[in-house]
């Protein structure tokens, strides 16, 4: 074998373990709300905004407030440092990426679906009544 | 009925587009032109049926046609004109008439361009393509296989389930879901269509490659897809321009880029195509890299469509702000995946060892090697971005439920890279235009720039207080490939404009760099207040009311009207007005922020916008959404958004009490005015040596005055003086006044004389009313003072962002240098068709 050969193939190898290394550092799990307290770490929790709860800006503390529902059906209350994000109220489920203290999850980022209108229903359902 | 002739239409087109593609491969392997002729007939019908089709859904989306369930789901009836059209391709099966329709247009022009050598292949490959786009729209079953899913779908069979349609099969909805009010801008116009338009001629060179496979002609397909690949690689370099400049000026994500998968699926071929371009130029140059021109080509094509696979079957379901749901097409379009790449790799495999390939390795110092080298950068690049985007499929080696890569992953295994290709360009582009006898000749003309570059950059670094090591590198190379290129470029000027393509894309894309680094130093401005606060949160010091320590800093902070705050130590901020200026939608409120630099004293203003976002959908449910602003500048952009008002308050509350719809609409549209005013009861109560806030007024009341007998009125039977103080918070202008208050016996009645005290420093007046001696508390009316007082304010973010226009630049510079190359090698191949033409097959 010609030594530019081998020099390629261990730069190859290297090179793919280290970024496949580095790849799996830097992704997380999706968890509910429990595991989040468990773990203690920064995560990802997936649910749905529980509109019947309070939520709302708080101008004193400069965080936005809301419960949500986790995919496990658990409802926890997140405390989020800025503002409520374009189409909040429209989403059809939330991500929000922070970590869990005393049953409070404390974002600094979040992601709103939004509303894949697919099954959007509800003028339909409203026209009924 | 229309439904149903549009349905038909699509499903003709599909036949047509199997037929033309039938015949594309007969015409190819028996080199007959008649059965070409034929295909190009059916290729033609197809475009016409599809048209069709897709004029019929326009008429629908226009006449508000809400028993069609597209129709339904993407407008409603008070959708104007543009934003019904813009309809057409606000969800997916428009997106892929719209698709279909490019490629359409991309097949015209192959027909029209080509020549003999590779026509009747290329369309059959493009045909390919075009059979299963259309198949994702046709919505037949067929043997019990549901295929696609038709835009012609009727509301009524989506919503079978619901009662309303049970008991009423045939009733038709009054109203849409209408248009996500963030899409309703003018660059929805214009941004997907220039995408779809990118991605039906990244077709093209896949076309060409598999081609010049089949026809065994490895070398003459790069000079007509060339022009073809540099045209779909500006479409999607303005595509992504595009997106990243609405996100950041009117989607308010915060940035121009957010290694989203949907932002991904165009850069990834973009690369690739780039990769392409390289290897067809060495190709074309010196006859060599034949393979890696097949390869890129392939490749190319083949990641728009797993890219596309990814955002439309539904897998990356929440990894992306903007991917689609699962329509029911993910084995559609896992089959497209398939077909493109097996196509590929089986013709490919054929072939191999037909396919020239250079007999010795390539010296390391020749332009070839530095070009070939950066090609080969690109790939890797896009490898990464590839990875980093399946997250949610290979992430499953990793972790149970994967989440996104942290753009971290992308931005450290992609820059550095990039910075590898500045410096290749620099080389490529001397070794490309000059001969030098030896290494050191080579060398000793790299000495200018690298000499010059030395010079920028450290000046840079200093001016710009950069103290991490590896910015200092990052800026010396991009400055080093600024000034390397530009060398290339003005030599080129001189000689031929034609040919400065390569060199302003280089720079471009150096500058492109250097705007990156800007993002490193993105920073919330803040007031001292908030500074404090957040310094105090990173030491730990703050405790929440359930004694825990706060870890959240603050980003926002709050501004009461017309009282400046110090910001970074860089500008006075103040909030002097808010208005609801109706101007795009119902209740729109545009708010002004004034900066005053606190050096040099300059002032601009930026005007914030936030507006009401009424969801048809969910009739009653408001939310107020915010249009940031910003306010661009060479060096650095800022970029403001109010989050809350007290204005935004109001008005929430003025219409919390509506439930519909249009009463939301008129109640946001009339009678704002009285809204405007606060409520504000100007009768104060005081005790002696108390005092009370109005607003930005404070009332103070010092003690009451004995009035001596002759001060008295005539009559009088009793009467007090107050020693009253009133200050304006805002201005410091103070006035003190001693309002009487008497009681006169006239006639055998009591009556009570307390005469308005007009003041001298403000607009309203002051009377003492009366004492109320349970409480012992004197009440003061200030007449007129309800509209003085301005208690108004609101919560704003303001981010600094460096270095965003030297981003836009960049950007600028590759277009206009990708257009330079269009321009000068489509010329080349209408030169080398003509010669085909009138000396035969080359």
């Amino acid at each position: 074998m010609k030594p530019r050969v081998i020099i390629g193939t261990v730069a190859i190898v290297i090179f793919t373990s280290l970024l496949m290394w580095n790849f799996g550092n830097s992704i997380g799990s999706y968890v509910g709300f429990e595991d989040a307290e468990l773990s203690g770490n920064r995560v990802h929790v997936i649910g749905k905004w529980v509109q019947d709860k309070p939520h709302g800006f708080d101008n004193e503390r400069m965080v936005f407030t809301f419960y949500m529902q986790d995919e496990t059906g658990e409802v926890r209350r997140v405390s989020y440092n800025r503002p409520k994000p374009n189409n909040f109220e429209d989403a059809e489920s939330l991500v929000v990426v922070g970590t869990m203290r005393n049953g409070v999850l404390f974002s600094d980022d979040m992601l709103v679906k939004c509303p894949s209108k697919y099954n959007d229903a509800s003028n339909l359902e409203i026209s009924m009544n | 009925m229309i439904g149903i002739i549009g349905s038909a239409a699509l499903v003709l087109a599909f036949v047509a587009s199997l037929g033309a593609f039938a015949l594309y491969f007969f015409a190819t392997q028996k080199n007959n032109p008649k059965l070409e002729k034929i295909g190009h007939v059916l290729f033609g019908l197809k475009g016409a049926l599809v048209f069709f089709a897709s004029a019929l859904l326009v008429y629908l989306l226009i006449t508000n046609q809400f028993q069609y369930f597209y129709v339904y789901n993407y407008t409603s009836s008070d959708l104007s004109l543009v934003y019904l059209w813009a309809a057409f391709y606000s969800g997916q099966e428009g997106s892929f008439l719209l698709w279909i329709l490019c490629g359409y247009l991309v097949g015209m022009g192959l027909i029209k361009w080509t020549g003999d050598t590779y026509r009747s292949p290329v369309m059959f490959f493009l045909t390919l393509t075009q059979v299963f786009l259309l198949s994702m729209v046709i919505g037949v079953t067929i043997f019990g296989v549901h295929i696609g899913a038709s835009p012609f779908r009727l509301t009524s069979a989506e919503f079978a389930h619901l009662p309303v349609f049970l008991s009423n099969p045939d009733f038709i909805p009054a109203e849409g879901s209408g248009l996500n009010d963030l899409l309703r801008s003018p660059w929805i116009i214009i941004h997907p269509p220039v995408i779809f338009l990118g991605f039906a001629m990244m077709a093209v060179p896949f076309a060409f490659a598999l081609a010049s496979l089949w026809k065994r002609k490895y070398h003459e397909w790069i000079y007509p897809a060339l022009p073809w690949t540099l045209g779909a690689n500006l479409c999607l370099l303005i595509a992504i321009f595009l997106g990243g400049y609405w996100a950041y000026e009117t989607l308010s994500f915060g940035g121009y880029w957010a290694w989203d998968p949907v932002e991904n699926a165009s850069l990834v071929p973009w690369i690739l195509g780039m990769a392409g371009i390289h290897t067809m130029l060495i190709q074309k140059r010196s006859k060599i890299a034949h393979k890696a021109s097949i390869i890129f080509a392939i490749l190319a094509y083949v990641t728009i469509v797993y890219q596309t696979f990814l955002t439309r079957s539904g897998v990356l379901g929440d990894a992306s702000v903007h991917s689609f749901v699962d329509l029911g097409l993910y084995n559609q379009l896992l089959l497209f995946i398939v077909a493109v790449s097996v196509s590929g790799i089986i013709l490919y495999a054929v072939r191999m060892k037909e396919i020239p390939s250079q007999k010795k390795e390539m010296p390391v110092f020749s332009r070839e090697f530095f070009m070939f080298s950066g090609a080969m950068t690109l790939l890797i690049v896009s490898l990464v971005i590839i990875i980093g985007t399946s997250a949610p499929l290979i992430g499953k080696l990793f972790v149970a439920n994967p989440t996104p890569p942290q753009p971290q992953f992308y931005n450290d295994w992609t820059l550095p890279f990039g910075l590898a290709i500045a410096v290749l360009t620099v080389m490529t582009q001397y070794l490309w235009w000059n001969k030098y006898k030896d290494t050191e000749s080579f060398a000793g003309s790299l000495l200018t720039p690298t000499l010059s570059a030395s010079f920028i950059s450290v000046a840079l670094i200093i001016v710009a207080q950069v103290s991490t090591i590896l910015y200092m590198v990052y800026i010396f190379i991009a400055v080093f490939s600024i000034i390397g290129n530009g060398i290339v470029m003005s030599k080129l000027v001189k000689k031929n404009p034609k040919m400065i393509g390569g060199s302003v894309t280089h720079i471009g894309f150096a500058v492109l760099l250097i705007g990156f680094l800007g993002a490193a130093y993105d920073s919330p401005m803040l007031d001292r207040n908030t500074i404090n606060y957040n310094a105090a949160v990173e030491r730990g010091e703050v405790i929440d009311d359930d004694g825990f320590p706060v870890h959240q800093t603050l980003e926002v902070m709050k501004l009461d009207i017309n009282q400046p705050r110090r910001v970074n130590d860089e500008y006075y901020v103040t909030f002097t007005d808010a208005t609801i200026s109706h101007e795009n939608r119902p209740g729109e409120q545009r708010y002004r922020i004034e900066f005053e630099h606190v050096r040099s004293g300059k002032k601009f203003d930026v005007n914030p916008v936030v507006y009401p976002m009424i969801a048809n959908s969910t009739a009653g449910n408001m939310s107020w959404t915010v249009d940031p602003e910003v306010q661009m500048g060479l060096l650095r952009d800022i970029y403001v958004y109010v989050s809350n008002s007290s204005m935004v308050e109001r008005e929430s509350s003025r219409v919390q009490t509506e439930s519909s719809f249009q009463a939301v609409a008129d109640r946001l549209m009339n009678g704002y005015e009285q809204s405007l005013t606060p409520e504000v009861n100007n009768l104060v109560r005081l005790k002696p040596g108390a005092s009370r806030n109005l607003g930005q007024y404070k009332i103070e009341f010092d003690r009451f005055i004995n009035m001596a007998e002759e001060d008295l009125p005539e009559n009088a039977v009793v009467g007090v003086q107050a020693s009253i103080k009133i200050t304006n918070s805002q201005t410091r202008q103070t006035e003190s006044v001693a309002p009487m208050y008497a009681i006169l016996y006239n006639d055998g009645r009591n009556t009570v004389q307390s005469p308005v005290v007009e003041l001298e420093n403000f607009d309203f007046d002051l009377m003492f009313e009366t004492i109320d001696t349970t409480t012992d508390e004197a009440h003061f009316r200030l007449i007129g003072i309800e509209d003085y007082i301005e208690d108004e304010w609101i919560i704003i973010a303001i981010e600094k962002k460096p270095l965003v226009s030297v981003v836009w630049l960049g950007t600028f510079l590759l277009m206009f240098g990708f257009s330079i190359a269009i321009y000068r090698r489509w010329g080349d191949q209408r030169v080398r068709t003509k010669q085909e033409r009138h000396y035969g097959d080359v």
